[in-house]
């Protein structure tokens, strides 16, 4: 676990420009190459817009100049209107496409990533924390997205354009002071080259500082009785201050660069616009009466000479950028590359195929055409480890028929919720095989054995969004009346009628307005209204109060009656009640059998369920000395 | 508002100079700068002389005919280029020495300010932080403290620089040609306005967009962490569409935000065209009546150059000035929050005989409980040392100080009387609790939940302050105590122990930084939790947490438990600390502690009977009030909540044989 950990430590530079990942990325904006077209032409026609620009400066003071009040300054005011205009129209369209291609592009790339986690497999979330795949498909998406957008096909092209197209404007206007300008070029592109990749690479550090105390703040607030009651609150001001004093060292390092760099760009500006006057004035001191470079040109060249940083800062900014963002897509396409380990074989797939192809499945029959009823369930020789050379289960074998209620007990960490894993195909075993009906399952359609079971875990999870919508997870087009039965069932009814807003109340990100114990019902309503063929349980009721655990059993034994069941058990009342229970140690069955004989064999169940059972009289005894409201509603038995 | 701006102002206590200076600087860097314009200027005109002389002569000008006027020029020029090279170089030392200056001035503020809410929030009560919601506190915390420090290291500097160019620029610009001045500042007032206009009406937008985006983030967050239950009802399709539709608003909204500056940027760019379209044709005809020469032309052309871009940002900061308003303001919240404060010491007539290391902890920079806190234990305590775990203590530790020249009791005695505490106006919690602990005795309370014994344990920390009744420890009153003193002399664990995301070695120490190995090792062990520390890949190093191991919750109560004991106070609190530890560990650590080198006074919170009955006395506590006390023989003799605790016990079997033929019963 701690390796897998470290193997997400994020590699943010990747040394090598790789093209076959660009190739794919840019992949994903070709469904749009019409607008990738039209942004590029945008950029283009801005770029030599701006490059232009000087020369309508020209010929204004040239004219003034040569002409005096004969001046014909309206036609070149008119030019100039129609510059501006065609500028700021090609501004608006690029900002249009720029926006629509990195949205669209970061949209789909996000779609993509969201799609293809939910096919993956749990050995893949076993090593990940959500936290990680959420900043891929946000964070990383939208950098890629923008890369490719403002970065590549807006700055990279604009730019390059606007560079050659200065340069080309000053060299056709006099090719020597041309080039007596262009000699800054090097020096500009240098000092870009220098700075940007510092810069962006503090400003990467200051991102993980920030998010380390944001954490860092987290936990002042989590762990605060903690902290008081270890009079901790110097040590962790110190710690905390060791990291704001990193953020501090590093934002006024970028501050400084940043403050160094943009100086440092003018006034390489500046010399050529020096050398643009020196050279430029000598030319016109040496033609005499009628100067050459004239004073329209002369003007032209100073100004070019000023926006020659532009470009070229931009550039800068945008190749340091650039491989910051490959590291991105590594992370983003390895996502959406990596291959799920549970996944229909190509039998399954040809079957489903076929079935559809026949107008889907017949009455009684899944969506692969084999039953859709699972009378039959048999582990066989199962093996299987999570981590290479730690076994969970060894050889395992169990034979479960139809309508049988399994109960596994046992020490944590024995293999109990393995099993029901493997069941659920949510693993598959690394030995052996599992037979559904007698048929392995993995002939079988993953979907369709998915959606026959139901599940109740004992962390529940429940989504933000009322509560009513929470039970109706289990079947989407269940009405509201059999929502209501399914709460009724499980003895959630009352509890959630006691809610603000009843069944629409809203129960909170993760759940959390709501109590564990109320959780652990709602996620019980939920299992119980999707009417699985095979009901697991897995320690679903730990936290629930022994009343209400009381009311759970009577509604528990209809749920069990006619599915097969596996039920992790914590609660002794509904271990005893299990056709078949299972002593589960070290990976392998130690003990079977019902619970009279269990008992009477005195060997670990009996320990197991002795110890249960005074811990949970002792409870009884407790809660009937609770608040007398709760008293009162305490079952006559 | 003005209170918001003397908040400020209070901030910025100590960097208020170094502000002046970096707007000092600023304006010079912006005068050498406005030079370079008159020095093309000047030498433009002396290149391409006209009949008619400049009407207003600068600097330039004159410096330049002095050295020999055009004839001369050539020898000149370099000397032009070189001071034209010159003052942008000047221009530019100052403009990073005002961007180092505001930025060192703006980081440490926004430091300082991280630092005192940080500590802040560890000093503030419990009853604060019962109510206070945690993701609205660390957003004040780090959103709210970037949008201040966005506004001192960058908002404001820049608004600054706006304004000064404006301002150094007219005298230069009027001096030339009033005409021409006041038209290349004409449409500056549109552009600001512009600005400001379009950007406080689509903060809405932005805010739409942000929206948008948290909406997606969280869909896909809990489809992330609740991806089991999507998988359990095999929900992938429905998941996909409902994170499609989140999706494509975020991407809706994003794309209306940018239509919206798609307008913005063109208007402001041809509003600014419009700028320099005035400057050049007006100057272009009074270049061409001859009122103005080349070069004054080419002057004002680059004086607009250099304001325009800068001013035209100024728009977009006014408009988001207001966040920083809001900003400090929710800050302010948090810093204004009374913090726990030691005050009744000294106003105490029952402690006249202060104890001397009591008196020298308040004494210190934490008088106002604020402050760094128990920088090192005074001295005098330093001398009523106890001996560590094993034998040597790495840390200075507090012990119980003793009333004046007394001789010394064993320390850890706990008198607690008519001790009553509501949570809020109207729910008692304690009513009326009376009991004495004993220096070494092991106190165990029993009792349904809500019946006040974690409130107790609560108040005996000093976590919340008690309203009437009052707490002894040693004889001294709890509440005039320093609450650090007290914290120092007790060691719990409790219910739901918080460990912080550091190894497991960092996590034990915390109570006692420089223990050593052995003394770690041996606290872990007696805790038992040493073999499963050592069966992880890094042992003691392992990190606990997201990038680390996720601990069950009986390993969590274990290495909360360590670290309880490497502390090794007088007194140590186990507030159900073995609920989720198996009955077998529990026995062994229950045996460790008992054979533990000098016991300590212990107050233990169970439901275990094997826990509660080696305890030297019991309590039963029910709705804040002590129902039965006395020790396990006793308690078993009278009925009540513990007998019938015991007869679950003893009558085990029976009650086995008895259910089995229940249920075989009911089965035929």
């Amino acid at each position: 676990m701690s390796q897998a950990a470290i193997e997400l430590q994020d590699v943010e530079y990747t040394g090598k420009f790789s093209l076959s990942i660009w190739r794919k990325l840019f992949a994903y904006a070709w469904p749009y190459r019409r607008q990738v077209v039209g942004l590029f032409s945008g950029a283009l026609t801005l770029g030599g817009l701006e490059a232009l620009f000087p020369l309508v400066t020209r010929s204004v003071v040239n004219e003034a100049v040569a002409h005096g009040a004969q001046a014909r300054l309206w036609v070149c005011a008119l030019i100039y209107v129609a510059f501006t205009l065609l500028f700021g129209i090609t501004v608006m369209a690029f900002i249009r496409l720029a926006g629509w291609i990195s949205s669209t592009v970061s949209h789909d790339l996000r779609r993509r990533g969201f799609e293809h986690l939910q096919e993956l497999s749990f050995s893949f979330y076993d090593r990940r924390p959500a936290g990680w795949l959420v900043a891929r498909l946000t964070g990383d998406c939208d950098r890629l997205s923008n890369i490719i957008a403002w970065g590549v096909l807006m700055d990279v092209v604009w730019s390059s354009c606007n560079v050659i197209g200065t340069s080309t404007v000053m060299l056709s206007l006099n090719w020597r002071l041309g080039l007596w300008v262009l000699v800054i070029v090097p020096g500009l592109v240098l000092a870009g080259a220098y700075f940007q990749p510092r810069i962006l690479k503090l400003s990467r550090a200051i991102r993980k500082q920030n998010s380390a105390i944001t954490g860092a703040y987290n936990e002042c607030i989590a762990g605060v009785r903690t902290t008081k009651t270890l009079v901790r609150e110097e040590h962790n001001l110190r710690e905390f201050q060791a990291k704001t004093g990193q953020m501090y060292g590093d934002s006024v390092r970028n501050a400084v660069l940043s403050s160094l760099f943009f100086p440092l760009m003018l006034t390489v500006g500046s010399i050529g616009q020096a050398l643009a006057l020196w050279h430029g004035g000598r030319m016109v001191l040496a033609t005499g009466e009628n100067p050459h470079p004239d004073v329209g040109t002369m003007v032209a060249f100073i100004n070019c000479a000023g926006s020659l940083i532009w470009p070229i800062w931009e550039l800068a900014r945008v190749m340091a950028d650039l491989q910051n963002a490959q590291a991105a897509a590594e992370r983003v396409l390895g996502l959406i590359e990596t291959e799920p380990q549970v996944k229909d074989t190509p039998e399954a797939l040809a079957a489903m195929a076929a079935v559809r192809a026949h107008g889907g499945p017949a009455a009684g029959e899944a969506l692969d055409g084999g039953p859709r009823d699972i009378q039959h369930v048999e582990f066989r020789h199962v093996n299987f480890h999570y981590v290479e050379g730690q076994s969970v289960l060894e050889d395992f074998n169990l034979t479960v028929g139809g309508g049988q209620t399994i109960a596994l007990v046992g020490p944590t960490g024995g293999g109990k919720s393995t099993i029901v894993n493997l069941l659920g195909r949510f693993y598959e075993p690394t030995g052996g095989e599992i037979l559904i009906n007698g048929r392995d399952y993995r002939q079988r359609s993953l979907l369709w054995l998915q959606s026959s079971l139901g599940i109740v875990l004992q962390q529940p999870h429940l989504f933000s969004g009322t509560i009513r919508q929470n039970i109706r997870y289990g079947r989407l087009e269940a009405t509201d009346e059999e929502v209501e039965t399914a709460a009724r069932l499980v003895c959630a009814h009352e509890f959630i009628l006691k809610q603000d807003k009843g069944y629409d109340t809203e129960v909170g990100e993760g759940g959390v307005k709501l109590s564990t114990g109320q959780k652990q019902l709602v996620a019980f309503a939920r299992a119980v209204l999707a009417d699985p063929q095979i009901f697991i349980m897995d320690e679903a009721t730990s936290s629930v109060d022994t009343e209400t655990e009381q009311h759970i059993q009577r509604g528990l034994a209809a749920v069990l009656t006619g599915r097969i069941s596996f039920i992790i058990a914590h609660r002794l009342s509904t271990i005893r009640k299990a056709d078949r229970i299972l002593v589960i140690e070290g990976g392998r069955i130690v003990e079977q059998g019902r619970h009279r004989e269990l008992i009477a064999l005195h060997g670990q169940y009996y320990d197991l369920y002795t110890n249960q059972f005074t811990e949970e009289r002792t409870s009884e005894v407790l809660a009937r000395h609770a608040p007398p409201a709760a008293a009162k509603a305490a079952p006559a038995q | 508002m003005s209170g918001k701006l003397g908040t400020l102002w209070g901030l910025m206590r100590g960097h208020r100079l170094r502000y002046a200076m970096a707007i000092v600087a600023t304006l010079v860097s912006i005068y050498f700068m406005y030079q370079v314009p008159l020095i093309v200027g000047g030498t433009i005109d002396l290149l391409y002389p006209k009949e008619r002389a400049p009407q207003h002569l600068t600097y330039v000008h004159r410096a330049l005919d002095r050295l020999g006027g055009r004839n001369a020029l050539g020898r000149n020029l370099a000397l032009v280029a070189a001071s034209l090279i010159l003052m942008r170089a000047f221009s530019g030392y100052f403009l990073y020495t005002r961007g180092r200056w505001a930025a060192v001035a703006a980081e440490s503020i926004a430091k300082r300010l991280r630092e005192r809410l940080y500590d802040h929030l560890q000093h503030l009560p419990c009853r604060y932080h019962d109510k206070a919601e945690t993701g609205d506190l660390i957003q004040r915390c780090t959103s709210d403290v970037d949008t201040i420090r966005m506004f001192l290291g960058s908002q404001v500097v820049e608004m600054g620089r706006a304004l000064m160019l404006l301002i150094v620029g007219l005298p230069f610009l009027l001096y030339l040609h009033v005409w021409m001045g006041l038209m290349s500042m004409a449409m500056i007032p549109f552009i600001v306005g512009f600005g400001v206009a379009f950007f406080s009406k689509v903060q809405r937008t932005f805010k739409a967009s942000d929206e948008a985006e948290g909406k997606m983030t969280s869909r896909l967050q809990e489809n992330l962490s609740g991806i089991r239950v999507v998988r359990a009802f095999a929900r992938q399709q429905y998941e996909i569409e409902h994170f499609a539709q989140a999706n494509s608003e975020y991407r809706r909204r994003w794309y209306r935000l940018m239509q919206l500056l798609s307008f913005y940027w063109p208007t402001s760019d041809l509003m600014c065209f419009t700028q320099q379209g005035i400057v050049l044709f007006a100057g272009a005809w009074y270049v061409s009546r001859g009122d103005l020469t080349a070069g004054d032309l080419f002057t004002y052309i680059m004086y607009v150059n250099l304001f325009l871009w800068p001013v035209r940002n100024m728009g977009r900061i006014l408009a988001d000035m207001g966040k920083a308003l809001v900003s400090i303001g929710r800050v302010g919240e948090i810093l204004s929050q009374p913090v726990e404060v030691e005050q009744e010491l000294l106003s105490q007539p029952d402690n006249v005989a202060q104890p001397p290391s009591a008196v020298a902890f308040l004494a210190g920079p934490h008088a106002n409980g604020h402050d760094l806190g128990v920088a090192k234990s005074p001295s005098a305590m330093a001398t009523l040392m106890e001996p560590h775990l094993n034998g040597h203590s790495a840390q200075p530790r507090a012990a119980v100080p003793h009333a004046g020249t007394q001789p010394a009791a064993p320390p850890g005695e706990i008198v607690v009387k008519n001790l009553v505490f509501n949570h809020g106006p109207e729910i008692p919690v304690l009513r009326g609790i009376s009991l004495r602990i004993e220096p070494g005795m092991t106190l165990a309370m029993l009792g349904p939940s809500g019946s006040g014994k974690s409130t107790l344990i609560n108040l005996l920390l000093r976590l919340y302050d008690y309203d009437t009744g009052s707490i002894r420890l040693d004889g001294l009153e709890l509440r005039a105590l320093p609450r650090k003193f007290v914290r120092a002399q007790i060691g719990s664990v409790l219910q739901e122990p918080f460990l912080y995301s550091k190894s497991l070695r960092e996590n034990i120490k915390l109570s006692c930084t420089e223990a050593a190995d052995e003394d770690i090792v041996a606290a872990a062990s007696a805790a038992c939790i040493h073999e499963s520390i050592e069966g992880f890949e890094n042992g003691y190093d392992t990190l606990v947490g997201e990038r680390g191991v996720t601990l069950s919750g009986g390993q969590r109560q274990r290495v909360a438990l360590a670290r309880a004991l490497l502390k090794n106070p007088p007194i140590l609190i186990l507030d159900d600390a073995f609920s989720a530890v198996d009955t077998h560990t529990e026995k062994m650590i229950l045996r460790a502690l008992r054979n533990r080198h000098g016991r300590r006074t212990t107050i233990v919170i169970a439901h275990r009977l094997s826990t509660l009955m080696h305890a030297d006395r019991v309590i039963v506590l029910d709705e804040g009030q002590i129902v039965q006390s006395g020790t396990h023989d006793s308690l078993i003799a009278e009925d009540g909540m513990y007998r019938r605790l015991w007869q679950i016990q003893t009558s085990l079997a029976d009650d086995l044989a008895a259910e089995l033929e229940a249920n075989g019963a009911k089965a035929k």
